[in-house]
C-alpha cells in the first residue's frame, strides 16, 4: 500500500496515535477493575460476619440440646448485622449491573443463606423461603435496590446448610438427643423431593443437588439405627 | 424468582383460616415448581443467546478467511474485497440485533431492565462479540492501517439511534486487540509471500506497540490477557523472523 518514504516518515505519528488508543483502553480497564477491587473490599467485613455465624454454628455439634436455640438465634443475629453493609456494597454497584459483580457478592449471599437456613431449620423447623433470606440480610431496604439473591445462590446455599445436617444428626445422638435425627431426616427428605422437581442442568448446581443424596442416606441411616435399637418414639 | 416465592409463602395463613392444613412439603412443592418454571425459562433464554453467539463466531470467523484472502491482492481487487467484507460485518451486526431484541423481550417478560439482562447472559455472548471485535479490527486495520478505537467499536455495534446493541467493555477490547496481533501475523506472511516487504514491516511495528502496552497491564487485572500475550511474542517472533 504505502510507499516506504510514507512508511517511515508516519510511523511515528501512527505509533503515537495507536499507544494513545491503548492507552486511553487501559485506563478505562484500569477503572473497571478498581470498582472490582472496592466491591471485594466492601464484601469483607461481611465475610467476617459470615465465618461468626459458622463458627457460632459450629457450637451444635458439642453442646448440649438446651443451648441449641440460642445458639442458632445468636448466628441469626450475626447474620441480621450484616444489613447496614450491604447498603455500602450496593452504592459502589451501577445501576442494571448486579449480574456484571454477581461473582463478587454471590458467593457471599451463599454462605449467609446456608448459615441463616440452619439456623432457622433448627429454631422453626422450616425451610427459610428465598425472600425471607433477602429480607434478613437486609436486600429489601432503601438503599439496596442494586443487590438481590438469585435463585442459583439461593438454591446453591440450601443445599449447603442440607450438607450440615447427617454430621448434626449423628452427633446428636452421641448427646443422647434421639428427636433431632428425625427431624433432620424428615427436613432432608422434604427437601431432597422438593429439588427433584428441577430441571437442571450439568453445572454446580446439578453437582450441589448430587451431593443431596448422600446427605439423605446419611441421615436415614441414623434413623434406621435409633429405630432399630428402639430409641425412637412409637408412631402414633 | 422473588415474585413467584412471595406468592407462595403467603399460602400457609391463607390454607389455615381456611381450616385446611397444608404439609410442609406440599408448600414446598409449589415454591419449587415456581424455581422449575424460572430455570427452565432461563434455560431456553440461555440457548437461544449461545445459538446467536455462535452464529457471530461462525460469521466473524467467514469475514477474517474472507479479509486474509484479499488483503494481499492487487489494489482494486483489495478495496472490492474490503467492500464485500463491511457487508459481512453488517451482516454480524443485524445478529447482535437478533440478541439486543432477546435481550429486551427476556427483560419484558420478566419486568426488569434489558441492561440487567445483558450482564446476567454476558458469558453467554461474550465468545461472538470476543471474536467479532478481532474481525471488525481487522478489517480497520486493513481500511486505515492503524487500531480501532474501543468507542468505534461501540459505534458500530449500535444501532441507528446509536444506543449500544451490547456493551463492549475495555477488557473486550483489550482481548480483541490481543487476539488481532495473530491475525496480522498471517497478513504479514502472507504479504511476505507476494514480495512485498513493507508490510511486515509496518505490522511489525505496530504489533511490538500494541505488545509493548499490553505488557504493562498486569496480570492479575486481566488473567487471560496474559496468556494471550504469550501468543502474541510468538507471533511477533514470527513476523520479526519474516521482516
Amino acid at each position: 500500500m504505502a510507499d516506504i518514504a510514507i512508511a517511515s516518515s508516519s510511523s511515528t505519528p501512527r505509533t503515537e496515535s495507536v499507544g494513545s488508543t491503548l492507552a486511553s483502553a487501559i485506563a478505562l480497564l484500569e477503572n473497571d477493575q478498581n470498582l472490582k477491587k472496592q466491591i471485594r473490599e466492601a464484601v469483607e467485613p461481611i465475610d467476617d460476619l459470615s465465618r461468626s455465624a459458622i463458627t457460632e454454628l459450629n457450637k451444635l455439634h458439642s453442646a448440649p440440646h438446651s443451648q441449641h436455640a440460642e445458639i442458632c438465634q445468636n448466628a441469626a443475629d450475626i447474620i441480621g448485622r450484616t444489613q447496614p453493609i450491604w447498603v455500602t456494597v450496593a452504592a459502589l454497584i451501577p445501576q442494571g449491573e448486579f449480574y456484571r459483580y454477581q461473582f463478587a457478592v454471590g458467593p457471599t449471599m451463599r454462605n449467609l443463606t446456608t448459615s441463616l437456613v440452619l439456623a432457622r431449620f433448627m429454631l422453626h423447623d422450616e425451610l427459610t423461603p428465598a425472600h425471607t433470606v433477602s429480607k434478613i440480610l437486609g436486600l429489601q431496604q432503601e438503599g439496596t435496590e442494586a443487590l438481590q439473591l438469585s435463585a442459583e445462590d439461593y438454591l446453591q446455599g440450601v443445599i449447603g446448610s442440607v450438607n450440615e445436617l447427617p454430621r448434626l444428626s449423628i452427633n446428636a445422638v452421641t448427646a443422647q438427643n434421639f428427636d433431632l435425627p428425625i427431624k433432620i431426616s424428615s427436613f432432608v427428605n422434604d427437601i431432597f423431593a422438593s429439588y427433584s422437581l428441577l430441571n437442571l442442568r450439568n453445572d454446580a448446581l446439578r453437582r450441589k443437588f448430587d451431593s443431596l443424596k448422600y446427605d439423605l442416606k446419611r441421615c436415614e441411616d441414623v434413623v434406621y439405627d435409633l429405630t432399630l435399637r428402639g430409641l425412637t418414639k412409637p408412631r402414633e | 424468582m422473588a415474585q413467584a416465592d412471595v406468592l407462595v409463602a403467603t399460602m400457609p395463613e391463607a390454607s389455615t383460616s381456611t381450616g385446611i392444613e397444608i404439609t410442609r412439603r406440599q408448600h414446598l412443592q409449589s415454591t419449587f415448581e415456581a424455581y422449575r418454571s424460572q430455570l427452565d425459562s432461563d434455560n431456553e433464554y440461555r440457548e437461544k443467546l449461545i445459538i446467536l453467539s455462535r452464529t457471530i463466531t461462525q460469521l466473524s470467523k467467514k469475514l477474517i478467511f474472507h479479509l486474509h484472502r484479499g488483503a494481499t491482492s492487487s489494489p482494486s481487487a483489495r478495496a472490492k474485497c474490503l467492500k464485500e467484507a463491511r457487508g459481512k460485518e453488517r451482516e454480524i451486526w443485524g445478529n447482535f440485533g437478533k440478541i439486543k431484541v432477546e435481550l429486551n423481550s427476556i427483560a419484558d417478560s420478566n419486568g426488569v431492565e434489558a441492561l440487567e439482562g445483558f450482564w446476567k447472559w454476558n458469558r453467554q455472548v461474550s465468545p461472538g462479540l470476543e471474536e467479532y471485535i478481532e474481525g471488525l479490527s481487522f478489517l480497520w486495520y486493513l481500511e486505515h492501517q492503524s487500531l480501532i478505537p474501543l468507542e468505534e467499536v461501540q459505534r458500530t455495534l449500535s444501532d441507528e439511534a446509536g444506543e449500544p446493541l451490547v456493551v463492549v467493555t475495555p477488557e473486550d477490547y483489550i482481548l480483541g486487540m490481543s487476539d488481532l496481533t495473530g491475525e496480522l501475523m498471517r497478513y504479514a506472511t502472507n504479504a511476505l509471500s507476494t514480495g512485498d516487504h513493507e508490510t511486515p514491516l509496518a505490522v511489525c511495528d505496530f504489533v511490538r506497540t500494541v505488545k509493548s502496552y499490553f505488557d504493562s497491564i498486569p496480570p492479575h487485572m486481566l488473567f487471560k490477557l496474559s496468556k494471550k500475550q504469550e501468543e502474541t511474542t510468538r507471533s511477533l517472533e514470527k513476523i520479526e523472523k519474516g521482516a
